[in-house]
């Protein structure tokens, strides 16, 4: 554990939109040259990314483990 | 704008070992020092999320051919990884923490990332790349 760990969050959907996050600046860089495309893909691999998640959430609900 | 150092000629193989050792160090190689820093920022970021939320620093075990792959792919991560490793007090996670799983995952795509950054230093570098 690091000495900041009571600030990190426990909430499996911020740490999962905190990983969207990461994952789509990366991405958006490593794709991208320009600004505003860099923009766009970051937008629309975090909206992908945390709205398939929820869709998936979603249609696992009636199947619980 | 160039930079001097973006005039120069470039290894191509020392800018994907410099981009091994540590995440954005290739790139300030070859003189884009402010995507360098952003690269570093998020892969730097995303391994130290991942050892606070308690994931594995994965080793070879036998029988487990994933943990062979896991650990190529943390190897990935260069001088963050042997860092962790001879740091960490437990290098295998908590598996009971509510947060093991997730800390995998940002270890593993930690060492992902860098790994690409590898692979985009040395195309940059031999003119693959823009």
């Amino acid at each position: 554990m690091t000495p900041f760990a009571s600030l990190l969050p426990t909430d499996h959907f911020l740490i999962m939109t905190l990983y969207a996050l990461l994952v789509s600046a990366f991405f958006a860089l490593l794709w991208r040259e320009e600004k505003r495309a860099r923009v766009l893909l970051f937008v629309k691999i975090f909206f992908a990314l945390v709205v398939g998640a929820l869709a998936v959430a979603w249609l696992m609900y009636p199947f619980p483990s | 704008m160039t930079t001097p150092a973006a005039n120069r000629p470039h290894w191509a193989w020392l800018a994907a070992a410099l981009a091994w050792v540590f995440p954005g160090c290739g790139h300030l190689y070859l003189g884009r020092r402010k995507t360098a820093a952003a690269y570093s920022l998020i892969v730097t970021a995303t391994f130290l999320l991942g050892l606070s939320f308690e994931g594995r620093l994965y080793s070879p075990e036998p029988g487990q051919p994933l943990t062979w792959l896991a650990t190529f792919t943390l190897c990935g991560a260069g001088l963050l990884n042997i860092g962790a490793r001879a740091l960490s007090e437990s290098p295998s996670g908590t598996i009971l923490a509510a947060t093991y799983d997730y800390g995998c995952t940002y270890l593993l795509s930690a060492g992902l990332m860098n790994l690409l950054l590898m692979l985009d230093a040395y195309d940059i570098a031999t003119g693959r790349k823009a």
